[in-house]
């Protein structure tokens, strides 16, 4: 190239020389020399763009270059990619954590309750200007399969300045998670969730420590979603079981409904020595037999619908360790629960969320009884033998503030009253007291303030009138109280 | 002198549930709106659930402009279906029951 150059210079000037005989040009040597190095400057560049041009393979250098780059870009998003699948199908677990803080101002008017002393005389109250607490729990859950899923959460649950302490009132398996008591961190719950495939019918089997806690409406008053299976009037409590349940919305078009059928263990008799035999303690054990037909009302979006029907055969009283007394223990006879559960979130598009739950009881006595501070108490009597029914209504009304610049705070209201002989399985309450086993009127107002989507605190004041005692009991006959709660409160809550 | 007094209280209470319905946004009816008009059996794209990706992922999804043709979406609706899609998607709080199967 460079001898084309030099030779097509050459030629111009000999052409432009020839051609211009008669008009020689004469050029200064500074000048021509002047040209002579433009022209190899030019050659140069010429060389350089050739040389540019062509790779050592002899493909064109000007796009091997960029596709060499993306190769090794393309290779390294591989090579992390392969990492972050190994390191996805290695966990099998996701965790969430949540944090809440709690403090409880109360204070109790004549209050009644079971210990080894003297049930409390009218007049005597109890209260805590400071009461706080800090709750924590680690969720878990795996998608094993698309048919196949695990559901835990392990919780420690504590006052402040008390790791040790065990807490009377956490009274056995059923409120281990949702009472404090000390740093240990406890089992809520450990369940799979399995849908057999190649069955004609849509039948799920969920096995294990069931999500049975804090269920409807439990999630206007917590700010998330729906936590248990079953209505919290009739069930709010650990347990232990299996569930099937069979798919209905193929059949009968309606949203998300479905049949289940529930077997549980509310007692299983048992002591520290030998542990798996039957009956050790000389008690039967607790069987809880449920069935439950839930659907979202047909028109009514994120509703919800529960028909409950609940038999706990041979109900187990065992308060050997509370009354210290050897003889306080016994099967005392059968109790059935019935219940009507109905909500509906952003009713009619508008901010407001309602619920309103019905729960009936009826007790089936044996005739047993055992011995109590208040003398020889039964099922829900004190004789062993008479039968009763009881009923209570819980309903409540949400309000969704849409004031974004508060991050559409919530305002809600929930009252509840149980009858003289109201009794279910409500011992995992997340109050600090029982509220829904109340035999008397319950009103409860609060306020819910989001921070952010992790964020929220929530300031609340309730009052309760019992009616009658030993709310929560099945034992012994309720007699007439006096009692009167008043609790302020404030939380924070992290959820993430 | 009772009457207007009800008049009044009962006005303030449609007032006030007038306001709230107006009011409450409606993420989900857009994103079925607008997004199940093709993503839906037999629809002419395959049916998506907000649980599919993280949040995150769906914001970075439509960012980036991947979404595979012009959804043709107004920002402030596509906010909205954001916002429903997010609260949905698989890092959200999710409901815990037994299952129902289908």
């Amino acid at each position: 190239m460079k001898k084309t150059l030099f030779a097509a210079a050459a030629v111009f000037l000999w052409c432009g020389s020839a051609l211009a005989e008669p008009q020689t040009v004469t050029l200064p040597a500074a000048d021509y020399q002047a040209i002579i190095n433009q022209l190899k400057a030019l050659q140069g560049r010429v060389d350089a763009l050739e040389h540019e041009k062509q790779s050592p393979s002899g493909k064109p250098a000007t796009a091997a270059l960029p596709d060499s780059k993306l190769k090794k870009d393309v290779d390294s998003i591989y090579d992390t990619l392969d990492q972050v699948q190994t390191k996805t199908l290695k966990d099998k677990i996701n965790l969430g954590a949540e944090l809440r803080t709690r403090v409880d101002n109360f204070h109790v008017k004549d209050h009644q309750y079971f210990t080894t002393k003297t049930p409390m005389a009218p007049g005597h109250q109890e209260s805590n200007d400071n009461s706080w607490t800090n709750r924590f729990r680690l969720n878990m859950d795996a998608e094993l399969l698309k048919n196949l899923k695990f559901t835990g959460r392990l919780t420690a649950y504590k006052d402040f300045s008390d790791s040790a302490s065990p807490n009377p009132d956490v009274i056995g398996d059923s409120n281990s998670s949702h009472l404090p008591d000390g740093s240990n961190v406890k089992l809520d719950r450990a369940y799979i969730d399995w849908v057999p495939e190649g069955l004609s019918v849509p039948l799920a089997i969920t096995f294990g420590r069931h999500p049975s806690s804090e269920g409807p409406p439990n999630e206007i008053k917590e700010n998330r979603k729906r936590q248990s299976t079953y209505p919290s009037l009739l069930f709010d409590g650990e347990a232990d079981g299996v569930v099937a349940t069979l798919g209905l919305e193929r059949y009968i078009g309606w949203k998300d409904s479905g049949l289940r059928f529930a077997w549980g263990k509310a007692y299983q008799d048992s002591d520290t020595v030998n542990a798996y035999l039957d009956s050790p303690g000389g008690l039967d054990d607790t069987n809880v037999f449920a069935t439950f037909f839930e659907t979202q009302l047909p028109g009514v979006d994120d509703s919800l619908l529960v028909l409950s029907a609940l038999k706990a055969k041979d109900l187990a009283a065992n308060f050997t360790n509370l009354f210290n007394d050897q003889n306080a223990k016994a099967n005392l006879g059968d109790i059935d629960l019935y219940g009507i559960h109905l909500q509906a979130m952003k009713i009619m598009k508008s901010n407001f969320d309602a619920f309103l739950s019905l729960g009936l009881d009826r007790t089936h006595p044996n005739g047993q009884t055992i011995p109590s501070p208040l003398g020889p108490v039964g099922l829900l009597d004190n004789d062993g033998s008479s039968s009763h029914s009881g009923w209570a209504v819980y309903t409540g009304l949400a309000y969704t503030i849409p004031y974004v610049p508060f991050n559409n705070p919530k305002v809600g209201f929930e009252f509840n009253y149980g009858s003289e002989y109201w009794f279910s399985f409500t011992s995992g309450s997340t109050e600090l007291y029982n509220k829904l086993a109340i035999r008397g009127d319950v009103y409860d107002l609060y306020y819910i303030q989001p921070f952010n989507e992790y964020l929220f605190a929530r300031i609340g004041y309730t009052f309760a009138k019992y009616s009658h005692g030993l709310s929560g009991f099945q034992i012994g006959d309720p007699g007439a109280s006096s009692e009167e709660l008043r609790n302020a409160y404030m939380l924070m809550d992290c959820r993430f | 002198m009772k009457r207007p007094y009800r008049r009044l209280s009962a006005g303030i209470v449609l007032g006030i549930l007038a306001a709230a319905t107006t009011a409450a946004a409606d993420g989900q009816a857009m994103f079925l709106e607008k997004c199940g008009a093709c993503h839906k059996s037999g629809g002419k794209a395959s049916v998506i659930n907000p649980a599919d990706k993280a949040g995150q992922v769906w914001v970075n999804y439509f960012a980036r402009g991947r979404h595979p043709v012009d959804t043709g979406i107004a920002e402030a609706d596509m906010k909205q279906i954001l916002d429903f899609i997010s609260s949905h998607a698989a890092d959200s709080d999710q409901p815990a029951a037994a299952v129902i199967p289908k």
